[in-house]
């Protein structure tokens, strides 16, 4: 593979909530990655694995523990003067799960997706503003009519194209989409996932897609990240990764999908995954390690030894 | 095949501030004794309306039954006052809603939440419940069943809390269960515990199960029997094998088109249905997928197209299914799955009114 341009490095990042009584959550524990330019990294996992709080911690919505981000070499947290702070949050956007809790109710559509606009700058004149309104409309697939409207009168599908032009609207190189469909109907999910592709083929973007739904994950990502318990356990290529899961939660959550066709899950077996079947010893350290070339899985010294001479 | 429910031209409507919303729009299906049938359908394609309809949980006013009969075990539940359908809903119909945060009582203590159950549809006396709570909940694989029981619904995870609810639904042994979007709002692993569970449970009891959900995944997984539903009627019904391996009705083939496969490499352009679903205060003239559906002809904008029998379990409502219509290719991802079934007739025949 050619060297890829890092977008993002993600070092050993971790996200601590502490939930009172000296209890802490760990919601991320410690993830390292990079984000090449123009991919799609798909990160999928249960509820509560920590996936929705790793992209908001990288976008700098949370302050992360320990660990940094870098974007272009930018330290995300960093402490940084208001105009670099600027700069930096116009390239990273984030397109919301729920289309009917994102999208201020009491601002027309049109306000919504200048308002970045307004606060960057990026229009001299009213007429400027309002022509990439409607432009950005149109890029989504809505049209002109729509910018006087209100979030109530669009359905659920249009409003997360309204979540998209707003995110588009700063030109962005680096859009977090925390499961942009989940909340949306089987035909309507397919046209949103279209229009993402085909902005992405576009305008260059890189998208970091979070989910659950996993036959969706794969179509759209580039490379997919497994995480559970606040660690990714398997990172590798979308399609070797459903071809050769080796991390065995990986297997589990890739035997627990049920797919379209009937026959196939009458003899379904499904695998559980037990965590204590790694039967790690005191001390032990875990890391991500390289088993084939570009596949990682979460995996003890010895491990490593034994997935290795299975896998290659 | 013993029929347990027979739902012949049901038809509910809802009184808003807009008009009036035409939910479900004539449906008519049947379900045998211990069988599951699964209804899919986008969300406004009158699924679970249908389903609320048949336990009469829908408010009236502003909805309302304008047509139709519910032929359960040989009664009109239509027909049936409040006092009446109390004495079935929960005893004899047993449902298991979407979301188990709202549908589980917080202020009570899961036991007792089954136990009332028990107490009031079997007059089972408080210890004897109490004992039978327990098991139910062994049932249904929530571990230490002895503690769980006096816990309150807080304490269970998304998980246990729809077992939970399966135990509640299940306590009176009913013999339809009803099931809407019971494993939506769980993870996958979650999610075919659950299945397994309820098939499971439904090979002991020998319930039947009308099963509604939009996942085709799970679909396959559960159905023996397949209704899909789109703007408030049935456009497809048959069994399992004939909805995925002979679909004939468009909008069947855009839902199946519109997801991608877990096997196949292709990166080639989702199939999506394009458009969204009409707005049902003013039903389209002719067939209402029409406006969606790349294989609509003249026809389907005047009139709407009548039930066609593709063999003896397997119906369709599409005009390309008249002799005389241009014979169409289904989309690729469709024709990748198709199979000759040798219980098709050799023409599908036009359903007369009154079958």
């Amino acid at each position: 593979m050619a060297e890829k341009q890092k977008l993002i490095e993600i070092k050993n990042l971790k996200q601590y909530f502490n939930v009172g009584k000296g209890n802490v959550i760990k919601a991320v524990d410690g993830l390292t990655f990079d984000i090449y330019k123009g991919e799609t990294l798909g990160l999928v996992g249960e509820s509560g694995c920590g996936k929705s709080t790793t992209g908001r911690t990288i976008i700098g919505l949370y302050k992360a523990t320990e660990g940094e981000v870098l974007f272009n070499g930018v330290n995300v947290h960093a402490k940084k003067s208001a105009k670099e702070l600027k700069t930096l949050k116009r390239k990273m956007q984030m397109i919301f799960q729920d289309p009917y809790a994102s999208l201020n109710p009491r601002m027309t559509v049109a306000d919504i997706i200048a308002e970045g606009i307004d606060i960057h700058g990026l229009a001299k004149t009213k007429e400027e503003r309002m022509q990439r309104v409607y432009e950005l409309l149109e890029t989504v697939g809505l049209n002109k009519e729509h910018a006087n409207r209100y979030p109530h009168e669009f359905s659920g599908g249009q409003r997360q194209r309204i979540g998209i032009a707003r995110a588009l609207a700063v030109e962005p190189e680096f859009i977090i989409a925390d499961e942009p469909i989940s909340a949306l109907d089987v035909s309507i999910q397919a046209q949103v996932v279209n229009l993402m592709k085909k902005l992405q083929r576009e305008k260059g973007l890189t998208y970091l897609f979070i989910a659950h739904d996993l036959s969706m994950v794969k179509y759209i990502s580039d490379r997919i990240g497994v995480m559970y318990f606040g660690k990714l356990v398997e990172l590798a290529d979308a399609e070797e990764l459903y071809r050769n899961p080796i991390h065995p939660y990986t297997k589990a959550l890739l035997s627990a999908i049920p797919l379209p066709d009937p026959e196939t899950e009458r003899v379904r077996k499904r695998i559980v995954y037990d965590p204590s079947q790694h039967n790690y010893k005191e001390g032990e350290e875990l890391s991500l390690r390289e088993i084939t070339p570009g596949h990682f899985v979460l995996c003890s010294e010895a491990e490593y030894k034994q997935y290795k001479a299975m896998y290659t | 095949m013993e029929k347990l429910l027979e739902v012949k031209d049901l038809e509910v409507s809802f009184q808003t501030y807009g008009g009036e919303v035409q939910a479900v729009r004539g449906v008519s299906f049947h379900l045998n004794k211990g069988e599951t049938l699964a209804i899919v359908g986008e969300s406004g394609s009158g699924k679970s309306v249908t389903s609320q309809t048949i336990m009469r949980l829908i408010p009236t006013p502003p909805g309302k039954i304008k047509n139709g009969q519910i032929i359960f075990n040989g009664e009109d539940l239509v027909k049936k006052t409040d006092k009446e359908m109390e004495q079935i809903r929960g005893k004899d119909i047993g449902m298991i809603f979407q979301d188990p945060m709202t549908s589980l009582n917080p202020t009570m203590k899961v036991g007792q939440q089954i136990m009332e159950v028990l107490m009031k549809h079997l007059k089972m006396s408080k210890s004897a419940a109490k004992e039978r709570a327990i098991e139910l909940l062994r049932l249904v694989g929530i571990p230490m069943p002895e503690k769980r029981v006096n816990q309150y619904p807080h304490e269970f995870s998304g998980g246990m809390r729809q077992r939970a609810m399966i135990a509640v639904a299940l306590a009176s042994n009913p013999k339809l269960l009803i099931a809407d979007e019971p494993t939506t709002a769980l993870d996958v692993t979650i999610q075919a515990q659950i299945l397994e569970l309820m098939k499971d449970l439904q090979k002991k009891t020998g319930t039947s199960i009308i099963f509604i959900t939009h996942d085709l995944g799970v679909v396959a997984n559960v159905a023996d029997r397949v209704a899909v539903m789109y703007a408030g009627k049935i456009v497809e019904m048959g069994t399992v094998d004939e909805i995925f391996y002979d679909p004939r009705h468009p909008y069947t083939w855009g839902l199946l088109a519109s997801m991608p496969s877990l096997d196949s490499d292709d990166k080639a352009e989702l199939a999506a249905i394009p458009g969204s679903p009409p707005d049902l205060t003013n039903p389209p003239k002719g067939d209402a997928f029409a406006p969606r559906n790349p294989y609509a002809m003249k026809i389907d904008f005047e009139l709407e197209p009548p039930m066609f029998k593709i063999s003896d379990t397997h119906y369709a409502a599409t005009w390309l299914l008249h002799p005389d219509a241009p014979k169409v290719e289904p989309p690729e991802a469709v024709k990748k799955r198709l199979r000759k079934l040798s219980s098709n007739y050799p023409q599908p025949v036009i359903v007369k009114e009154s079958e």
